[in-house]
């Protein structure tokens, strides 16, 4: 566990992925069980542990560790 | 970013106290990750907890549970989570999905058939946006008339619904779930001014699904319209709702899951049947032999007021067939005194089954009562405002139930609102006579000493009628097969369905034996199921039971005679019968010995019997049969 990161301790444990997955590697298209019945589970779970709400254009792009993060802080991606 | 946890609602840290309880036997390891999963709603810890559960063995998961979910919204998302609540009550749970919307077309099928030991159930969960999204427009969809009209199509496709379950599925129990109110609607004080507007429409529904399962016919309340009351709107995620059909918050979905176990739970676990109970700062406030009457508090001020609604509370158990006994360290002089003259009091004297007013260990005299109740240990709940006394409960006999956890009256009173230990999906007439009963067979046993035991018997009067086992009593018929465990020869614990299956089988004899007296209607305290074995000669018994009010008077001879009569106009040869002990069920460890069967060798424990050639024998003298031709 990464107690500096708890998005990427919660996106590991979410997904099941080695300890040693590096964070650019958590993508939608790089993880197979990251499907649709995922994805609603993930927002759910996100907004559990991280106390917020999406809005649906934050929503939208919540397909990479990075922009998962960038929602959570309130920074658009690029 | 923000890091933390979901603060549980109410509801919520009420239902985990009880799973507490239901997971008490699993071991640290699994209940701190149950516990973990419940408390943080986090799916992970929840995947966790599941995986750790496929480790026991499957006596320490308890039975098969085959639950069937018919939904009008995604319930994909939250199988996890239902799938661990139904894995507390304990379970071997497996809940299923039907295909979204597809209620009608998947209850043409016949529900799956259960093994047995695996208890089956369909659950359909609806709600208004789905089966009425008129409601939520109102002025768009001809309001009043034409709304109204909507809902009572409504109400007749959930008439349709429930035919099409009885005619295809009639041995499995139908969940029906209520309709919370639409949260997400604009104006809601125009929505509640008028008899067909989206709030009355709504509870007419709801009243059709309450109507429709009070028939009694194997069909049941999951009451989400209350569910989602007690909750509030934290319940919901409009989100969510938009982008998935799921509109469950992640702290809805942990109580949602928790709610629906609990409705299941007895289905397969029998309430407690008894609630012992102390005297003092529990029925009022206040120590009788130290205060004296005019001392205690009771009545509608406070403090007493807390005091009076316990009663009440008591009271109503005492009506749904929960027996009360009375467990007090007093002198009985002084214990009697408030029933009499205290102002107030709401129970009496003759409401307690039994009374064990001494200075005696409170688990003696529990234990005494259970010998006189005839009734296990594990029947019984305990109340009781000392620390000390339900300390030493806890350790002595880890079979009670504790039900409070302080001197508080109040708590006292939020444990007796709160507990699942006498929760019932039905309560029968039975049910509703018990405590007249056992009332009744204390006044028997007591007569019971004045002459020889035949004489007495035949004073009381009795006439028995066998029922075939059927549509009218085999509710009767499954709790009593759920609850036996004393005079009970095989203990299987045997599903509607399963029954139902063994009714159908060519040449079965399922007998109910409904007993009257000279003190009142019994009802039905003996059942024997049996059915043809391989070869179409032989009768196998399958169960055969007699209701512990009951025992000591025969009943199971007129049973087993009424049973031979049957047997012997069908040509049967030989009856094959078994008795598997159980840590109850000694009291029949003789009986097929007694009945002239036998022993032709063990199996698993179990011993094995035979009658062959299969000839009548009498049924005993002191009982009269009504509507046997002899």
């Amino acid at each position: 566990m990464n107690n500096n990161d708890p998005l990427l301790d919660l996106l590991l444990e979410f997904f099941d992925l080695p300890a040693d997955t590096r964070p650019e590697d958590i993508r939608q298209q790089l993880v197979p069980s990251w499907d649709s019945l995922a994805m609603v589970q993930l927002i759910t779970e996100l907004e559990r542990k991280f106390v917020v709400n999406f809005d649906i254009d934050a929503i939208q792009r919540l397909r990479s560790y990075d922009e998962i993060r960038d929602a959570l802080v309130g920074e658009p991606s690029p | 970013m923000a890091l933390g946890a979901p603060i549980l609602t109410l509801t919520q840290v009420k239902t985990v106290n009880l799973i507490r309880q239901w997971i008490n036997s699993f071991p640290d390891v699994q209940k701190d990750a149950i516990l973990q999963a419940f408390e943080s709603a986090s799916l992970p810890k929840i995947r966790r907890a599941l995986r750790l559960l496929e480790e026991l063995g499957q006596e320490q998961r308890g039975p098969g549970l085959d639950v069937e979910l018919l939904s009008t919204y995604n319930l994909e998302p939250l199988l996890p989570v239902l799938s661990l609540a139904m894995n507390c009550l304990p379970s071997r749970a497996c809940p299923r999905l039907a295909p979204l919307d597809s209620i009608e077309t998947h209850m043409a099928q016949p529900a799956r058939s259960h093994a047995q030991g695996v208890f089956g159930a369909r659950m359909i969960i609806w709600r208004i946006e789905e089966v009425l999204p008129e409601a939520l427009y109102p002025f768009s969809h001809g309001f009043p008339k034409r709304l109204a009209a909507s809902v009572d199509q409504l109400l007749d496709r959930i008439e349709r619904v429930v035919t099409l379950h009885r005619r295809n599925s009639p041995g499995t129990p139908l969940f029906l779930s209520t309709m919370p109110l639409p949260l997400n609607l604009a104006n809601p004080v125009a929505a509640a001014q008028h008899c067909a507007g989206p709030y009355a429409s709504v509870s007419r529904v709801n009243q059709k699904i309450y109507e429709v399962a009070g028939r009694g016919v194997g069909v049941h309340v999951l009451d989400l319209a209350s569910w989602a009351a007690f909750e509030g709107e934290t319940y919901a995620d409009a989100m969510v709702d938009f982008l998935a059909r799921q509109p469950l918050s992640a702290k809805g979905q942990v109580s949602f899951a928790l709610f629906i176990a609990r409705c299941l739970r007895p289905l397969i676990v029998p309430r407690r049947k008894v609630l012992a109970l102390d005297l003092d700062n529990t029925l009022w406030g206040g120590v009788v032999g130290e205060d004296g009457v005019n001392g205690l508090k009771l009545g509608h001020e406070f403090p007493g007021n807390v005091h009076l609604r316990i009663q009440r509370e008591l009271l109503e158990l005492r009506h749904r067939g929960v027996l009360l006994v009375l467990l007090s360290k007093n002198n009985e002089a002084d214990a009697r005194q408030p029933f009499e003259s205290l102002l107030g009091m709401i129970l009496k004297w003759t409401d307690f089954a039994v009374r064990k007013i001494n200075w005696n260990h409170k688990h003696e005299n529990l234990r005494e009562a259970a010998r006189e109740l005839g009734l296990g240990l594990d029947s019984f709940a305990f109340l009781d405002d000392s620390d000390y006394e339900r300390e030493q409960m806890r350790q002595v006999m880890p079979e009670v139930l504790i039900l409070n956890h302080s001197s508080d009256p109040l708590q006292t009173l939020r444990a007796l609102w709160e507990t699942d230990a006498f929760d019932s999906l039905v309560v029968t007439e039975e049910d509703r006579g018990r405590h007249r009963d056992y009332t009744f067979r204390e006044a028997r046993e007591v007569e019971g000493h004045k002459d020889d035991l035949e004489v007495f018997l035949k004073s009381l009067e009795m006439e028995a009628a066998m029922e075939e086992v059927g549509p009218s009593n085999v509710e009767r018929v499954v709790t009593m097969l759920g609850k036996t465990n004393q005079f009970n020869l095989t203990t299987h614990r045997h599903s509607r369905g399963h029954v139902e299956t063994m009714l159908a089988s060519p040449g079965s004899i399922a007998l109910a034996l409904r007993l009257r007296d000279k003190f009142g209607d019994q009802g039905i305290i003996a059942v024997l199921l049996a059915v043809r074995g391989d070869n179409a000669a032989t009768l196998v018994i399958d169960s055969f039971l007699v209701s512990c009010r009951a025992l000591g008077r025969g009943v199971e001879d007129a049973l087993w005679a009424a049973m031979l009569r049957r047997a012997l106009r069908q040509d049967v040869q030989r009856i094959e019968a078994a008795y598997i002990p159980t840590a109850k069920n000694s009291i029949v460890a003789g009986l097929y010995d007694r009945l002239g069967l036998r022993r032709i060798g063990h199996n698993s424990g179990s011993t094995c019997y035979l009658l062959e050639p299969v000839t009548f024998v009498e049924s005993p003298p002191w009982i009269a049969l009504m509507n046997e031709n002899q």
